[in-house]
């Protein structure tokens, strides 16, 4: 803070005058000789005694005492302060430093430096997200902080990530951090109602341009975050956009092309059609031998009739002469020609971006604007994704004592996306997987005309159904966010923002009177309208003053007013007239809704911070927050925070260990909180929603807590920050505890009162870990640049308290499946898979073998363990853990000669996963009408495979294939180059040439190289560390040229 | 500088004053729950949402139906995995969530919750000196609606009364509970006395006008018939029955009328009948009438259920039985005729001739009280063969082909057997099998491919433990002190 205003203040004041020479000089970068405009020169000590370099790195200060001291600053390079000693010239060479102490970090409600914030705090810079190749630029930030996991929760064009700082906090409230952009709290998350009804999520934070963005900050401890209060317990994600530098305009052009001609690794592939063939046969086939006590005559015609009744009037007719699978031979009229599905499902991925920037700054305004344009046609065929931004940040002083900032950021996007859930009928990737059989054509071979019935397992003909299907989700969101500081006295400036962030989403949905799901309704067409207004309003007051040379003193006072309110309405129309018209005017019956949600917050803040000769950091927060999801017994609630650093290398006896650079201590603890996600969840509630013959209908609707109250975090959190040699290797170990209480718990009730469970704040989670963060600048030569970093965390994620003790058994809410099945249980992960033990396939059988985990009598011993046959007689355990022992990224960087290569890693050791996909493409024979996976084929039980990893394939009913158990569950470690950048800017001359002032040439391979433990699936998993049916990543291959003028 | 600070004051107490104000956000499409019932309009709406919420799918809607036809040996299934067969398999445990038969037990909680919660705040309204006839009206039909839920409640989860009345039945509530209750199932015998309490409570109160799509003093008596019946009291049951049917309010369809008026709401024999209109409990292409069509007739349409050859060979007793006009070919081939049309009307259009899943549920029919009268008067201490006879003839002449019983002729078989022949797709053969102590036959074996059926035997009778339902065991879990109260064989 008192940095900013030192800037700030040098820029437009006078100088006092005082001493006696003048100095001048030239700044320039130590790794190219380039000149450094606008860096900071001051002299020590004296406020307002300072200047800016111009665009050639020069600068003159007059008035400078001999003995005094010039502090050199730029963002990205290392400051240095070099006394005067009587030279008129100075020139300086500035070192950049990735991670320098000096860096200015945008923390809560103003900046700090990385050297003096007493909180935990980590910064991704620009560089590392000009090269995304998707639109958001939350998927660039997996790997790059220590204790920051960033899941994809599908490869769908537009879709949301899950971002998860330090661990899990919350088992019903919210685990998403909260997002503030340029100072205000902003929208964040899925904002489409589409989810509800074909699983497609709209990321609202697409909707802001990577290219927008100069830094994000992680606020990850309570110091760091307690000023958001009751928001930030999950942690805060600073998002701060661009600003202009003073001198010439500069206008940015940069363009790319992404293409994604796969997936980034296998994904449950599909065994050929012959292989499929056989174990339709050989399920029946055993059955009939094995279990109904058939000859294999009977068996070999019972498999044929089977499969002769389904495929027969598709072309394909089996028989097994020998009545043995030996002998299985297809006739008919399509026998031999097989249709390819992959090429209607899937195509390559085409991301397009154009970015058009123009910024600049006077001395006493500065703007920078934007345009952009996206295009993202997806990797099924169904699925497009386009967005338009423009942004303007301008911020003008109004004579000495007054700023105003406007930022708005405008944009438009449009998404058209597919179900992405375990549906048969309409997600592309389980129907390549399952059950679109090659022996399925689009066409009907009797009469050549489109085949509209469903096929086998309820799937559907893609070709013909989605020309009877449309989705789109448009997103319209205009951020507004006004600022006036007024400058009362050089020490005191109060700053009042206004922020008005306006969402809306219009989501259309339409099936055709000949679509599956339109036919019931003679056609369907659903308009839903979404508008979501976040209105922020706060002001606050600065006071930061030096005394005495040594003791500075910092001072925030502020409120803070926050509206959210949601208008929804929806228009459904059925009975349509002609699928040409896709509208619910002319529908013959319409159906419609439309009301509005929302919640307040009011809050009180406050922050002290005091240091001692830049040596000795204090800093305590405080804020108290009112809510209207509360009621109004608990609706105010305190948070604060204490933090202190200590400078151990501007200590004298460190003078005496010169490898030893920078050396910092930290610490911090504090409180704050996580509101239930509920807007109305502690009042007892009738709802309408129960109409009965077109009259109003009312149901009480919940049970509810009115005491109701916040999920408290104690967060404390030690840190050591080292550097050495010159900074040259820098990093930090950091340690941190999370008690999160009075968590909310869906707590299970009597169903026989009405209802199933009950809110309550009973449960008691605790997270605790190390973060590991290295950095090493290997070779700094004038041609040869190499610099590695390596974040690495652990983090023990455990629930310590229950309501009454009593373990909840709950699912993945993710698609609506149940796909993961976990245990809440005291002492254990917040992420226990829950299930059967399975203990492998009998050898000699083939059958299925579980461990008991019970008193029951044992069917026989497996590894010296009882077991059984019978899943039946078995009982249900933890089976795993999905929390990894640890997870990071290794990023590298070399350059020369112009060239610059990255690699970003991201890895993740230790853990399961769970498979909810490979009950059904490998499992045992219940869905015998289903196609099965290579996996499934090289490894289940036949007769001369009887040391098999799968049982054998029956077709009777097993009912396994609904049991969770550790079959489905696989470690999760893996290794993956998330990204490799090779850049190339051109040289000067080329450059000069081109009357222009910098240009640069790109490649970027994003998911190029995956290790995996295991190798059937892509291993990164969504956020609870399941596999369902969400589109994998792929691998994309992105060039791109960027240009300045 | 002072303007700042005289603002910033002035900020800070508006800001202050307006607090719990701005902090009070309250639902637009909610009301409190403590006040939403104040008076008969508010009565009415929740009268309304309560048969709405009885037209779940868990219930009236689907499910409750299916139950009483897939158990009875009446029915066959196609092909496992398509939805429900685990009823026809008995195929449910106590733990899996996907075929526990939980929603029985969750729905109806539910909804008794909605008509306890009427009955109390209109209770409250009266010991306010506030009553109304229209208010009590709705505490009738509250009363009316929870005896019924009762009575399907133990049916599903208690042992038939007439075979041993003191084991567990299900938990009695009669009042909103709070959220820490922990209640205990009460005997199979103390929950018939309190459904024979609360119709008798209700009847009173009760409009004696139809009343379509809710419940009237008719309706009362046509459900106090079921349950004398389920409970061996045949006086009783006859007497109310008879009531029913001397009422002049119903008459039973013609002939001719008979397959056309499952393509009408709200016939003359309904005497219960739960509306399902678009938008609302419309199930789609998940209705009770998709469960039972042909494969693929309609888009959607899976073939779940379809009639056993046992049933088609009743049936076929008389080939010109007018019920055969309800019957489709099945998915089995063109000339087996096991799919019902009862659901969707025989023109696939419903009952309001535009959709053929949001059809209405006709819950109780006179035909129904007309057998269960001629039944009554088959088992009353005194015989009356006639009256019996005459009960069922007035049925069972929808199979002209059929000699007409008489006093000489008439039998139990022949009524239970009209029963199965009339009721079919109504919910009661399985129920009826159990309370007339008599084995269910089932009827796999013309299903190719075969379904196996591991979990039940092909004839079973009701000492087979699975005739009832589970206790969920979310219930279980949540609620300890009726852990050691779950049914044997779960």
């Amino acid at each position: 803070m008192k940095k900013l205003i030192f800037i700030v203040l040098s820029v437009f004041l006078v100088n006092a005058g005082m001493a006696q020479s003048q100095v001048t000089g030239t700044v320039t970068a130590s790794e190219d000789g380039s000149p450094i405009p606008y860096a900071v020169v001051l002299l020590k000590g004296s406020r307002g005694v300072g200047t800016n370099t111009d665009a050639d790195g020069r600068y003159s200060l007059s008035n400078i005492p001999s003995d005094g001291v010039l502090v050199f600053s730029y963002v990205g390079y290392k400051t240095q302060e070099i006394p005067v000693a009587g030279r008129t010239v100075i020139n300086v060479e500035m070192a950049t430093d990735a991670l320098a102490l000096d860096e200015v970090i945008v923390v809560a409600y103003g900046t700090s430096t990385k050297g003096t914030y007493t909180g935990a705090a980590s910064v991704v810079k620009a560089d590392a997200l000009r090269n995304a190749s998707t639109a958001s630029f939350e998927n660039v930030m997996g790997g790059k902080v220590a204790g920051l996991q960033v899941t994809t929760l599908s490869g769908q064009a537009g879709s949301t990530s899950a971002i998860r700082v330090r661990g899990i906090g919350s088992m019903n409230a919210s685990n998403e951090p909260l997002y503030v952009v340029d100072g205000v709290p902003v929208i964040s998350g899925n904002v489409s109602q589409l989810s509800d009804e074909i699983y497609t999520t709209n990321n609202v934070m697409n909707t802001i341009n990577p290219n927008d963005i100069e830094s994000i900050t992680v606020l990850k401890d309570a110091a760091a975050s307690a000023l958001y209060g009751s928001r930030a317990a999950n942690g805060v994600i600073v998002i701060t956009t661009k600003q202009g530098k003073q001198g010439k305009p500069v206008i940015n052009f940069k363009a790319s092309v992404g293409l994604t001609p796969s997936f980034a690794t296998d994904n449950f592939e599909v065994a050929p059609i012959e292989q499929q063939l056989e174990m339709y046969y050989e399920n029946f086939w055993n059955a009939g031998v094995y279990y109904e006590g058939l000859t294999p005559e009977e068996a070999s015609a019972d498999a044929c009739a089977a499969f002769n009744k389904r495929f027969s009037k598709h072309g394909y007719i089996m028989s097994a002469p020998d009545n043995t699978v030996n002998s299985l031979t297809i006739t008919g009229d399509r026998a031999g020609r097989y249709y390819n599905w992959d090429s209607v499902l899937f195509r390559t991925e085409v991301y397009q971006t154009y970015d058009l920037s123009v910024s600049g700054a006077t001395e006493t305004s500065n703007y920078y604007t934007s345009f952009s344009y996206a295009n993202d046609i997806g990797r099924t065929t169904v699925n497009n994704f386009d967005r338009i931004t423009g942004r303007i940040n301008f911020s003008q002083e109004v004579g000495k004592f007054i700023e105003f900032a406007s930022n708005i950021n405008i944009s438009s996007s449009r998404k058209k996306g597919f179900n992405d859930t375990r549906s048969m009928q309409s997600n592309y990737f389980m129907q390549s997987r399952n059950v679109l059989w090659p022996l399925y054509w689009p066409t009907d071979i009797a009469t050549g005309e489109p085949w509209t019935a469903r096929y086998g397992s309820y799937a559907l003909n893609p070709v013909f159904q989605n020309e009877q299907f449309d989705n789109n989700s448009k997103t319209f969101r205009v951020m507004a966010n006004e600022s006036v500081t007024v400058k009362i006295l050089p020490e005191l400036f109060l700053k009042s923002i206004f922020s008005y962030d306006n969402t809306q989403v219009n989501d259309h949905l339409y099936y055709s009177p000949l679509h599956y799901y339109g036919a019931a309704t003679t056609g369907e067409i659903t308009e839903t309208s979404t508008k979501i207004n976040k209105l922020v309003s706060s002001t606050t007051l600065n006071f930061n003053k030096e005394v005495a040379l040594k003791h500075n003193i910092g001072v925030l006072l502020g409120w803070e007013a926050e509206k959210n309110q949601t208008d929804y309405q929806q228009a459904i129309g059925t009975n349509l007239p002609t699928s040409a018209l896709h509208t619910v005017a002319t529908a013959g019956q319409l159906d419609a809704s439309a009301y509005y949600w929302g919640n307040t917050i009011l809050s009180m803040l406050s922050r002290a911070e005091y240091n001692y000769d830049d040596k000795y950091y204090g800093s305590a927060s405080f804020r108290r927050d009112g809510s209207s999801r509360l009621g109004s017994n608990t609706r105010w609630g305190n948070f604060w925070s204490l933090a202190a650093s200590w400078r151990i290398d501007k200590e004298p006896f460190m003078d005496n260990v010169p490898v030893i650079s920078g050396l910092r201590l930290r610490a911090s603890y504090g409180v704050n909180g996580t509101l239930p996600s509920a807007n109305y969840g502690w009042r007892s509630l009738t709802s309408y929603t129960s109409k009965y013959m077109e009259l109003p209908g009312s149901a009480v609707s919940t049970i509810a807590d009115a005491n109701l109250s916040w999920e408290t975090s104690y967060t404390s959190n030690i840190a050591l920050e080292f550097g050495l040699f010159e900074q040259r290797i820098s990093g930090s170990l950091e340690f941190f505890n999370r008690n999160s209480k009075d968590l909310l718990q869906d707590v299970p009730v009597s169903l026989v009162t009405g209802f199933s469970s009950t809110l309550k704040n009973v449960g008691e989670i605790n997270n605790r870990g190390l973060e590991f963060e290295l950095y090493g600048d290997i070779l700094r030569k004038s041609s040869f640049t190499w610099s590695a970093g390596l974040t690495a965390s652990h983090v023990k994620s455990t629930v310590t308290k229950l309501y009454g003790g009593q373990d909840i058994v709950w699912y993945d809410p993710t698609g609506g499946d149940a796909r993961g099945k976990f245990i809440y249980t005291e002492g254990e992960s917040t992420l226990a898979l829950y299930g059967l033990e399975w203990a492998g396939v009998e050898d000699e059988t083939g059958k299925n073998l579980w461990f008991l985990n019970n008193d029951e009598t044992p069917d026989l011993m497996v590894d010296g363990r009882p077991a059984t046959y019978e899943f039946r007689n078995a009982s249900q355990v933890i089976i795993g853990d999905v929390h990894p022992f640890l997870f990071g990224g290794v990023n590298t960087s070399l350059g020369w000669q112009g060239l610059t290569l990255s690699l970003n890693f991201s890895y993740k050791l230790g853990g399961q996963t769970y498979d909810n996909v490979s009950k059904d493409v490998n499992e045992d024979g219940y869905y015998w009408e289903r196609m099965m996976s290579q996996d499934c084929y090289d490894n289940r039980w036949t007769p001369e495979n009887k040391d098999a990893l799968y049982p054998m394939r029956i077709a009777i009913d097993l009912e396994d294939a609904l049991q969770k158990s550790s079959r489905h569950m696989h470690p999760a470690d893996y290794l993956r180059l998330k990204s490799i950048t090779l850049g190339y800017d051109l040289p000067g001359n080329i450059v000069n040439k081109l009357k222009i002032s910098g240009a640069r040439v790109y490649f970027n391979g994003a998911n190029l190289m995956t290790l995996a433990a295991w190798k059937v699936y892509d291993p990164e998993v969504n956020e609870y560390g399941t596999r369902g049916y969400e589109l994998p990543l792929g691998k994309t291959y992105t060039f791109g040229i960027e240009a300045s003028f | 500088m002072k303007k700042i600070k005289i603002l910033l004051t002035v900020l800070c107490v508006a800001l202050l004053a307006s607090c719990e104000d701005f902090l009070d956000v309250k639902p637009s499409n909610y009301a409190a729950a403590e006040t939403s019932i104040t008076n008969a309009t508010d009565a009415k709406v929740a009268v309304n949402g309560l048969m709405r919420k009885m037209t779940s799918s868990s219930y009236y809607g689907r499910n409750f139906v299916i139950y009483g036809d897939a158990k009875g040996g009446d029915f066959a299934v196609r092909s496992q995995g398509r939805g429900l067969d685990y009823y026809y398999s008995f195929n449910h445990t106590a733990t899996n969530i996907n075929n526990s038969g939980s929603g029985f037990w969750t729905q109806l909680y539910n909804n008794i919750l909605q008509a306890n919660n009427l009955i109390m705040n209109i209770e409250k309204i009266e010991e306010a000196g506030d009553g109304t006839t229209a208010l009590s009206g709705y505490k009738g039909q509250a009363l009316t609606a929870r005896a019924l839920m009762y009575f399907d409640l133990v049916r599903l989860y208690g042992k038939p009364y007439n075979l041993d009345k003191t084991s567990y039945g299900v938990p009695l509530i009669l009042e909103p509970l709070d959220a820490a209750d922990q209640p205990t199932r009460a005997t199979v015998e103390e929950v018939y006395e309190q459904i024979l309490n609360d119709l008798a409570d209700a009847a009173p109160l009760l409009s004696k006008s139809v009343l379509k799509g809710f419940l009237n003093y008719y309706a009362n008596k046509a459900i106090e018939a079921r349950v004398h019946m389920f409970m061996d009291n045949f006086t009783s049951a006859l007497a109310a029955a008879e009531e029913v049917i001397t009422s002049g309010k119903y008459t039973l369809y013609a002939n001719d009328d008979w397959v056309d008026s499952w393509s009408s709401e709200f016939g003359s024999e309904s005497i219960f009948e739960l509306a399902i209109y678009p938008a609302e409990a419309d199930l789609g292409s998940s209705s009770l009438g998709y469960y039972l069509l042909r494969l693929n007739i309609v888009s959607g349409a899976s073939g779940w259920f379809m009639a056993s050859n046992y049933f088609l060979e009743r049936l076929g007793e008389d080939p010109t039985d007018v019920r055969w006009g309800i019957m489709d070919y099945d998915e089995t081939s063109p000339t087996r005729f096991g799919s019902c049309l009862k659901y969707t009307g025989v023109d696939l259009k419903g009952d309001k001739g535009t959709s053929a899943s949001a059809v209405n549920v006709k819950v109780i029919r006179l035909s129904e009280i007309y057998l269960l009268a001629a039944e009554a008067a088959l088992k009353i201490p005194t015989p009356d063969k006639v009256k019996a006879a005459t009960y069922l003839n007035a049925i069972r002449k929808r199979a002209p082909a059929l000699d007409p019983a008489t006093d000489a002729t008439i039998t139990l078989d022949m009524i239970v057997e009209e029963r199965s022949k009339e009721l079919f797709m109504e919910g009661h053969r399985f129920f009826d099998l159990i309370r007339l102590n008599r084995s269910i036959e089932f009827n796999d074996e013309f299903i190719d491919p075969a379904v196996l059926i591991p979990h039940r035997d092909k004839i079973i009778d009701r000492t087979f433990l699975k005739i009832v339902l589970p206790i969920p065991q979310e219930e279980l879990d949540a609620n300890p002190a009726i852990a050691s109260q779950q049914n044997s064989g779960y």
